[in-house]
């Protein structure tokens, strides 16, 4: 008998939803096993799930601890699918380097952002968290990234967002990325005092404004 | 006398109490949350004032002389108990101390059993904290309101096991959770009457995690809600009041008033199920004294003192039209690194607008 792949993406994606990491695993497996494509599970089976998830944290259905577990079987999942995804087939994703800034390692509400940008189809590279506002730089020029996102949840090392701003304005490369910031103490009065393109209120927003600023600057979202 | 106080018809301790008690008063309470920016004024640094009473002592006498604030909050930083349970701290030269995430505590769930009592008095860090409020209250006991601070038991957990797995192992491992938070509330219970019988008027409690952006409700209330109770039931039996602050967004009003019947509760954010903070104030503004609500970024780096002034106005006006409870403040800490002009901006607002006349 036939595998019926919808079917069987389905109930990837429920799997997610479900919280069932040991099951995303195994139909993970299957998929390879049964010769399907490993990127049409990712983006029908693996992504659907996580913005369905997403979508009942907006909902307040879902919080932080299912959310968290929830992308535990999502990356449990990618970790299975994505050595298999055949050249050429990965669709160039916009580029984001993401972080939380020097001295403050809270890290959940960057984790947070870093799954919906992910599962909005942005590739991301984690830079983790205490992590120096010339690195978010080097990262971005390096990866040959569109978007820098920091994040903090302290007053006290907010300067720091300031300082990657500048460092960009001093190699003359500020026009060269979309700054993105987001935190509990972080404000759009203080996105516009410091010059960042974009403050998120949550991770949902900070995929809506990546997506806008991509508009912004004339692109089209593929 | 301070600098920039002047001659009041009440004392600032006075004015808290009866606004606490819904009693009339000269003018709203303004208490910016002044309690790390206070190493500043004298010149000291943020980790010399993170690990001294008698440094952070002085830093927050010497603060309310020049910025007029009615009361002290005892919040060094969040990690304060946990260090006393065993969770190594870094603690930078001019940031907030911070648990070395790398070396936690509690590593898997199986390691919960390692949180064991300890007695608060006999502490490091918790010790430093009843230190802090007997040099306040010796100083300053008669004049200004002196609140202590507490984590709540849920969020001393989190510093000691990591946020994110903490969060996992409440739906994986609940019960070995609980069992070390029950362990941990018998030591905030202690904590609790210590800092009262220092000279607290108050103990505030934070519960971090009882808000609609961390977890259900029905999921803060199995971890912390009877558990957050037993820490309040302490303080009142005391003889001291109870607060809440808690600076997460939507915070379940309902739910932690039913566990902790506090007199006051300190939010950055509208209540859970409020759009804004005029619904807000109709809502709670008969049940609970609200705290609040000034953001603090803003307030402390971002916003000129005129706009400072216009803010709390529009707060202050806000809450009087409704007839609701209110103390004028920083929705949480007064940032280390803020303008402290615009924290004593605040205490002006409050004498320019807050009058029981206006």
């Amino acid at each position: 008998m036939s595998i019926n792949k919808e079917e069987l993406y389905k109930k990837l994606a429920d799997s997610i939803v479900d919280m069932d990491e040991d099951l995303t695993i195994e139909i993970s497996k299957q998929v390879i096993a049964e010769g399907l494509d490993a990127y049409d599970a990712i983006v029908n089976g693996l992504t659907v799930g996580m913005n369905q998830a997403g979508k009942l944290f907006d909902e307040e259905e879902y919080f932080v601890p299912e959310l968290l577990i929830c992308s535990d079987a999502m990356y449990a999942g990618l970790n299975i699918l994505k050595p298999h995804i055949k050249v050429g087939e990965n669709v160039t994703k916009r580029k984001a380097v993401i972080g939380v800034i020097e001295g403050d390692t809270h890290d959940i509400g960057k984790n947070l952002v870093k799954i919906m940008l992910e599962t909005g189809g942005y590739d991301i590279i984690d830079l983790g968290r205490d992590v120096l506002p010339s690195t978010f730089v080097e990262k971005a020029k390096e990866e040959k990234a569109e978007f820098i996102v920091i994040s903090t949840l302290m007053t006290t090392t907010m300067e720091g967002m300031n300082e990657v701003i500048e460092i960009l304005v001093e190699e003359n490369i500020r026009d060269d990325y979309k700054v993105l910031i987001g935190g509990g103490p972080i404000s759009q009065g203080y996105a516009d005092k410091i010059g960042a393109d974009g403050y998120a209120e949550n991770a949902a927003e900070a995929v809506k404004l990546a997506n806008r600023l991509v508009v912004a600057y004339g692109n089209e979202i593929e | 006398m301070s600098l920039i106080q002047r001659n009041e018809e009440l004392t600032s301790l006075e004015r808290v109490g009866l606004t606490l008690q819904r009693k009339e008063v000269d003018r709203t309470p303004a208490i910016p949350l002044v309690c790390g920016a206070s190493y500043r004024v004298l010149g000291t640094r943020y980790d010399k004032w993170s690990q001294d009473a008698e440094i952070a002592t002085q830093s927050l006498l010497a603060a309310q002389e020049l910025i007029g604030q009615d009361a002290f909050l005892l919040l060094v930083d969040l990690s304060v108990e946990a260090a006393d349970f065993g969770q190594k701290l870094i603690f930078p030269k001019y940031s907030t101390a911070f648990p070395d995430f790398n070396n936690q505590y509690i590593q898997t769930p199986n390691e919960y059993e390692k949180i064991k009592k300890v007695n608060p008095r006999e502490t490091k860090r918790m010790k430093q904290v009843i230190d802090m409020i007997k040099g306040l209250s010796k100083e300053k006991g008669n004049e200004v309101a002196i609140m202590g601070f507490i984590y709540g038991p849920l969020g001393v957990l989190s510093q000691i096991r990591g946020h994110k797995d903490l969060f996992v192992d409440l739906i994986k491992h609940p019960e070995e959770v609980l069992a070390a938070v029950d362990v941990i509330t018998d030591v905030l219970v202690e904590y609790a009457i210590a800092q009262v019988e220092a000279g607290a008027h108050a103990v505030v409690v934070d519960p971090l995690y009882s808000s609609g952006t961390i977890l259900r409700n029905t999921t803060w209330e199995k971890f912390e809600g009877p558990y957050l109770k037993r820490i309040a039931d302490a303080i009142r039996t005391a003889g001291a009041g109870v607060g809440i602050h808690n600076c997460g967004d939507g915070v379940y009003f309902e739910e932690v008033i039913k566990w902790a019947d506090p007199v006051a509760i300190s939010v950055a954010y509208p209540a859970h199920g409020s759009k804004n903070w005029e619904e807000h104030a109709k809502t709670w503004g008969d049940k609970v004294i609200t705290i609040g609500c000034s953001d603090p970024a803003n307030t402390g780096l971002v916003f000129t003192t005129d706009e400072v002034l216009e803010d709390c106005k529009n707060q202050i006006e806000l809450f009087k039209k409704h007839n609701a409870g209110f103390i004028l403040s920083t929705g949480c800490e007064f940032p280390p690194n803020g303008n402290l002009l615009n924290a004593a901006a605040m205490v002006e607002a409050s004498r320019r607008y807050g009058r029981t006349e206006n």
